[in-house]
């Protein structure tokens, strides 16, 4: 790491390198922290989570007995021991909660005035914060898997929506028009993704083992469908001729750029592949074991240099290294299973939600003082190294 | 200012190792090259108990064996791909499972092919299929289109290769390739596999050292060596792997019906 600082204070190295270098570092020493924790609101599992893209500050989390509650992450008290409050709920007792789970909430991208969430209540709510009651309400026709509104549209304000109808739905958040329908997929639609490099490509992924590249600017169909070996077609039994997994495909994340895109599937792997040209990259990650009947949420490092995969495995997290596909280490806390896990990426601190409804927060362990701290101190009080602070005066010296 | 870019990814050791004692030969193979692969290769083919059938098959290996000896498996794909572009690998669809693929070198399938063939009507077939097949072709199967076209085979010819074995059908007008005589073997390796899985999974706490597994008596269900089941079921993730102060541990993984 010295030779990283020494490099940036010389010029030899891009600022960008050394910031890199100590996100990864970060990233690496990820651990249960017993000073962080977060407050503990829902009764039943989580279902999703979502970090504000602002401030990264405010959290959303949706819960399976259909609670939304949002945390405050900052640390305003001057104590390294920290619970994240809950500012506000929508419980119970509101009137306008979701009668069911809900499964996908997301921020408005631009602010924190909005955000919106989908409930297996076939619903989809636009909900406005400052009062906490839905300022839209979608009706749908089964029940809502996951909807996602794209981070870098400034033009539009589409919401995917992916329910247990094999069309994907495009709901406009300006009009309250529904009328966008993208065909093609025969099974229901577990994941939807807006890249975030254009605004106009959608990915989704169906229990008919395929995912999909969509171009919402065009009438037609898809662009084209993710095939994992390639188009050779020799590989598959001629079932399983075109799929992206050979089970169901239940998440879909975009790396930062947008340049690559994950999919897990219940056949237990998860793949990478090139989001402009569709092609399987072919890293193998192993057996990533996969039991979810509905969608997964995992997430991808952001601003490190070898980018980290943070998947939910099961009763814990796996973290893998994106390109190299080797398995890091998994981070053992939850008590059951974990459905969805959310990476802050300006602390570098991951957030998991699970059936035992805790929300952990894995944060980095800092190193700890070293050796020198410890001669300073002694260098400047001599003896009386270990006063009382409550016996200090401000006035008397020690140098006579 | 001239200067080598290191990655930063090398500064940091991504994974902790613990020493870890007394453990077989093969642990830590760092070294890149298709050499290497192949040397692991060799390694397996050994643990292949030939008497078994009469000396029939050539030496097989799963692919997923590699993946126990090699920590990286994109890096052991990538290699055994160029193996098979050279045409000195030849690889094939086993059928009982989607991702299980066994591997054969080319000499010791063309050897075992053409000895079993030999006073069959069906040899000049086979040598003009495998003579075809071997230089150049790395697939894995096989649609009519292309015997007739690039192969120019007839009917005939095809159902001759069928019945000698060396292809399979797969469904209407296609193939998959195959080795001939291979039934017994996956009969044998499924038993086999099941066993040695029902064998960690009786243990105490459902887990047993590396070591002491390798060290048990078989059972009479369990034909092939019991090195070879280690490295497969290892390979194929159906048994965690854990490194202890004693050596490997293998613990039983809840939720495989195998």
């Amino acid at each position: 790491m010295l030779s990283f600082l020494y490099a940036r204070q010389s010029g030899l190295d891009d600022p960008v390198r050394l910031r890199r270098a100590e996100s990864t570092r970060r990233v690496l020493s990820l651990e249960l922290n017993h000073n962080r924790d977060v407050d503990r609101i829902h009764g039943n599992g989580i279902n999703t989570l979502d970090t504000e893209v602002i401030d990264g500050r405010y959290m959303l989390s949706g819960g399976s007995d259909g609670v939304i509650v949002i945390y405050d992450l900052e640390n305003n008290s001057k104590k390294p021991q920290y619970t994240c409050k809950a500012i506000c709920t929508v419980g119970r007792s509101s009137r306008h909660v979701h009668k069911f789970s809900v499964e996908t909430v997301q921020w408005y991208p631009h602010d924190t005035g909005m955000f919106v969430s989908s409930s297996f209540d076939k619903t989809m709510k636009v909900w406005d914060t400052e009062t906490l009651k839905p300022a839209e309400e979608f009706q749908f026709d089964g029940n809502v898997y996951c909807h996602h509104m794209s981070p870098v549209a400034r033009k539009q304000s589409l919401v995917a929506v992916g329910t247990k109808d094999p069309k994907v739905q495009l709901c406009d958040l300006k009009s309250g028009s529904r009328i966008h329908i993208l065909q093609g997929h025969r099974g229901e639609i577990l994941s939807v993704r807006w890249s975030p490099r254009y605004d106009h490509i959608l990915a989704t992924a169906s229990t008919d083992s395929r995912v999909r590249i969509w171009d919402v600017r065009r009438a037609s169909g898809s662009l084209f469908t993710l095939d994992q070996h390639n188009g050779d077609k020799s590989k598959a039994s001629s079932e399983a001729v075109n799929t992206a997994h050979n089970g169901r495909v239940n998440g879909l994340c975009f790396t930062a750029d947008g340049l690559h895109l994950l999919s897990t599937g219940t056949d237990d792997r998860m793949r990478l592949w090139n989001s402009g040209t569709g092609e399987n990259t072919l890293v193998n990650y192993g057996k990533v074991v996969n039991e979810s009947r509905k969608g997964l949420k995992f997430t991808v490092s952001r601003g490190c240099s070898p980018e980290f995969v943070f998947v939910p495995c099961g009763s814990s997290v796996a973290v893998y290294g994106l390109h190299s596909g080797e398995l890091i280490t998994m981070l053992r806390g939850h008590y059951n299973n974990v459905d969805c896990c959310e990476f802050h990426p300006d602390y570098q601190e991951l957030y998991s939600g699970g059936k035992d409804c805790n929300i952990l927060a894995w944060v980095p362990v800092l190193r700890q003082p070293g050796i020198e701290d410890d001669e300073t101190n002694s260098k400047r009080g001599g003896t009386q190294a270990a006063i009382n602070p409550a016996f200090e005066d401000a006035w008397s010296s020690d140098e006579d | 200012m001239n200067r080598k870019r290191a990655l930063i990814a090398d500064t940091f050791c991504l994974t902790k190792r613990r020493r870890c004692a007394a453990d077989s030969v093969t642990g830590d193979s760092q070294a890149d090259g298709a050499a290497d692969i192949r040397s692991s290769l060799q390694y397996l083919m050994t643990l292949f108990s030939r008497k078994l059938f009469n000396d029939s098959l050539p030496p097989v290996v799963l692919k997923h064996q590699l993946y126990s000896l090699h920590n990286d498996k994109t890096a052991v794909d990538k290699q055994v791909n160029e193996l098979r572009e050279n045409g000195e690998l030849l690889m094939f669809q086993l059928g009982f499972d989607s991702e299980a693929f066994a591997l054969v070198f080319a000499e010791d399938y063309r050897a075992k092919v053409l000895q079993g063939e030999a006073g069959r009507g069906t040899l000049g077939t086979v040598e003009k299929f495998l003579a075809k097949l071997i230089p150049s072709c790395s697939d894995l199967s096989f649609n009519k289109e292309k015997m007739l076209k690039e192969f120019l085979f007839t009917d005939s010819e095809i159902t001759q290769l069928v019945k000698s074995g060396v292809l399979t059908v797969r469904d209407a007008g296609s193939w998959w390739l195959s080795i001939p005589n291979s039934g017994k073997f996956i009969k044998y390796f499924i038993k086999g596999r099941k066993a040695v899985l029902g064998m960690v999974k009786k243990s105490k706490y459902g887990e047993v050292l590396k070591t002491e597994l390798e060290g048990r008596r078989t059972t009479s269900q369990v034909k092939f060596q019991m090195k070879y089941h280690i490295h497969e079921i290892i390979g194929a993730e159906l048994v965690e792997c854990i490194q202890t102060t004693s050596g490997t541990l293998l613990r039983h993984v809840d939720g495989n019906v195998n």
